[in-house]
């Protein structure tokens, strides 16, 4: 039996806990958060044994295998840093952490001390995404891809945490180096160097604050980003993130030399886009029909998986967390290489990097290229 | 004492808790209630008023609350978040009464529900020990912490009916937090003595309240559900709200008391649906049966339950019973201990609130 714990016991636990108890030949032990009483609750509400409001304590008291960080993402570096110090397996939710030196870092005590170690990436291990998957796999694509376009829109109005940032001068989230986007836009890049060759791309970036946002007077929270990626095999991708284009995209486009693949994670949808065209007017009347037919096959498959009761919200989780664990009983590969964690923090400093430059220089707000 | 046994209200201003010059914090000043709290407490004559709003909120309504104050009144507007401490100790500062409505309202994560409202309220109650100064506690609570379930005067739901005993199983983060926000305000009485009374509103309504209370019905998936039928709706108007809150504060003798705040002449759901329909926004509504509504949260908390929640649990048993179930409500504590009367009526309160939800229509 494997032994969890949780670590930071706000929203995003809940995911957490709901699907880890789903999952066969685990037990979560204890959970910690500096606020007793949120660590109370959570406890209570998941009929957990024990709660602590201080990690040593939880670490040397309930000894736990694992760990899932689920604190704000300032403290991730410490408080990994620190649970592989002691000797237990670590999954951190993203981002996993403000800079890419401190990714460094935690990859190389892990693997010092023989460690498993992953990110919450989740949004990768959908059941749509491991179907794109399997298909790349399979040869699908024809080779590596050439072009990727990856779309994380999000709602600034959701209330529960839109309204808590904005309103809030002093949110945690206004005191990490990117901001908004630090806390948001790694599951958009992470797909992207998933597929991306080399360690140092070429990141090109442009951010701006919306309309929107200037006119109830935010300057500091850069809502809208576009990015331009290029790696050095001269495989290229698009990011953009934006609060305020609609409708709210999470999508991913893979080009290859033969085909492409469109990954709708909103509507759970894979849709091959065949490379090849049909001749005259065939190719008019043809390709809409089996565009039709795909839809109505994801349309069956999500049915299926509901049926099933394979659907829930956070299938990613629970798949991304059952992968680590195995992982970790089996001594096998993580479910998300280093290379990739470490290449999403690369890319996500390129990028903050720039913007934060943009904003020191006001005056010239052309974008500039770096190269990692 | 009156003709029931409940010991009656003095509304003698000088058998009050507090004086007119003696500080009263209000949390959640700008919000819906809040504005109506402070307007009702100048009303009565209350001098030295501290605000605490969120930096976020619309205080429109409060700033002309502040702008129109009579003179040689005091009133400090303070900005901030109650989850940090030190705004909390600056804000408890000397203050004689607490009358705290701020909550985690509209929150659907329990953890962001539990956090702004229990939290919140814990912050509060450290920070009032630090000054020793308070003389009561009121906590602006709500009818969802009734479980609504073996009630000892068979329909009727009063102070007496039990408290949720699982309330992370309602599927609702807003009743789980007000439980465990009214256990905590208890514990503080116990372990430090804070005195306290809790409110428990029915269903606020007024100019400036959006949606419809779901006890009436939910809308979902394109039409309006309407579950209510012939219950009858806890409606309380806003300003009458407002003024139990304050006597709850300011009267003498009721420490360690709950009060329900609901209306006289309370309609039925189906009523309020008609004249809703006929003077603010017209809409489609499909009437479903108690008996169906009920079938229905059965089969969804079965389904969640089986599906390791698949769908969650939004719809349950425990709701049904809390919010769908036929009740009938009492104010009679609230009249004989408080002194309370409705000074807004049923009638004239629906009326308001549907003109201001037809203006509200009209410009959206």
């Amino acid at each position: 039996m494997l032994k969890v714990a949780i670590v930071g016991c706000g929203k995003i636990a809940d995911s957490h806990a709901a699907q880890i108890q789903r999952i066969e030949g685990c037990e979560i032990v204890a959970v910690c958060d500096r606020e007793m009483l949120m660590a109370k609750q959570l406890a209570e509400r998941f009929s957990i044994e024990r709660h602590f409001t201080d990690l040593n304590q939880l670490i040397s008291e309930a000894r736990p295998d694992v760990i899932h960080i689920t604190t704000p993402a300032e403290s991730h570096f410490d408080v990994a840093r620190m649970c592989l110090d002691k000797g237990c397996h670590v999954y951190v939710e993203k981002p996993f952490t403000l800079y890419a030196a401190q990714a460094q870092i935690l990859v190389d005590l892990a693997e010092e001390k023989g460690l498993k170690l992953t990110v919450g990436h989740n949004d990768q291990f959908s059941h749509v995404a491991r179907r794109m998957r399997a298909l790349v796999q399979s040869g699908y694509l024809g080779g590596p891809p050439v072009h990727m376009e990856s779309y994380y829109v999000y709602d600034l109005g959701d209330p529960s945490y839109a309204r808590a940032l904005l309103g809030d001068q002093d949110h945690w989230v206004r005191r990490l180096p990117g901001k908004l986007l630090q806390n948001v836009i790694s599951h958009g890049i992470a797909k992207i160097a998933e597929f991306l060759s080399g360690d140092a791309p070429q990141v090109i970036a442009h951010g701006f604050v919306s309309s929107l946002l200037q006119q109830i007077n935010e300057s500091e929270i850069v809502d809208e980003l576009r990015v331009i990626i290029r790696d050095e095999k001269g495989a290229t991708a698009y990011f953009t993130f934006s609060s305020q284009m609609r409708p709210q995209l999470h999508l991913l486009r893979l080009y290859g030399p033969k085909n492409g693949l469109e990954v709708d994670q909103d509507h759970d949808e894979l849709i091959k886009l065949r490379g090849q065209k049909y001749k005259s007017y065939a190719d008019k009347f043809i390709p809409p029909v089996q565009f039709a037919r795909q839809h109505i096959g994801n349309w069956m498959t999500n049915i299926g998986l509901f049926l099933s009761r394979d659907f829930q919200g956070d299938a990613g989780i629970k798949y991304l967390t059952e992968s680590f664990y195995n992982s970790i009983r089996h001594d096998t590969p993580v479910p998300i290489p280093y290379r990739e964690i470490l290449l999403t923090a690369r890319i996500m400093d390129a990028i903050f990097e720039q913007l934060n430059s943009a904003n020191a220089q006001r005056n010239s707000p052309a974008p500039t290229a770096s190269v990692l | 004492m009156n003709a029931v046994g409940i010991p009656s209200a003095n509304q003698d201003p000088a058998d009050f808790t507090i004086s007119a010059d003696e500080p009263i914090l209000i949390t959640g000043a700008a919000g819906f209630i809040g504005a109506r709290v402070v307007q009702s407490l100048l009303d009565r004559g209350f001098r030295n008023l501290i605000c605490f709003a969120r930096p976020s909120s619309d205080r429109s309504r409060l700033d002309s609350i502040i702008e129109s104050r009579p003179a040689g009144t005091k009133i400090e507007l303070i900005k901030g978040n109650l989850l940090s401490r030190e705004k909390c100790e600056a804000a408890c500062k000397d203050v004689a009464l607490i009358l705290h409505l701020a909550a985690g309202i509209g929150e659907k994560s329990y953890p962001d529900a539990f956090l702004n409202s229990v939290v919140a309220t814990r912050n509060l109650l450290e920070a009032s020990l630090k000054h020793a100064r308070l003389r009561r506690f009121v906590l602006v609570s709500s009818f969802a912490v009734y479980s609504n379930c073996d009630k000892p005067h068979g329909r009727i739901l009063d102070e007496s009916c039990p408290i949720e005993p699982r309330p992370d199983l309602r599927g609702e983060a807003y009743c789980f937090a007000k439980v465990k926000q009214e256990e905590i305000v208890r514990e503080y009485n116990k372990s430090h003595g804070i005195p306290y009374v809790m409110v428990r509103p029915g269903a606020v309504y007024g100019s400036g309240k959006g949606d419809i209370t779901g006890r009436v019905g939910i809308n979902t998936f394109g039409s309006f559900l309407h579950l209510g039928g012939s219950n009858t709706i806890p409606f309380t108007y806003v300003d009458n709200c407002a003024d139990a809150i304050v006597l709850a504060g300011i009267v003498n003798g009721i420490d360690g008391e709950a009060f329900n705040v609901v209306d006289d002449d309370l309609p039925s759901s189906r009523q309020f649906l008609r004249l809703y329909k006929k003077n603010a926004k017209h809409f489609k509504s499909v009437y479903v049966p108690h008996a169906i509504s009920y079938a229905f949260c059965v089969m969804w908390e079965k389904y969640s339950e089986w599906s390791q929640g698949q769908l969650t649990p939004v719809f349950n048993r425990k709701r049904w019973h809390a919010d769908w179930k036929k009740t009938l409500y009492s104010n009679r504590k609230l009249k004989i201990r408080l002194g309370w009367t409705p000074k807004v009526s049923t009638a004239e309160g629906v009326r308001r609130y549907c003109e201001a939800s037809r203006r509200n229509a009209r410009n959206a």
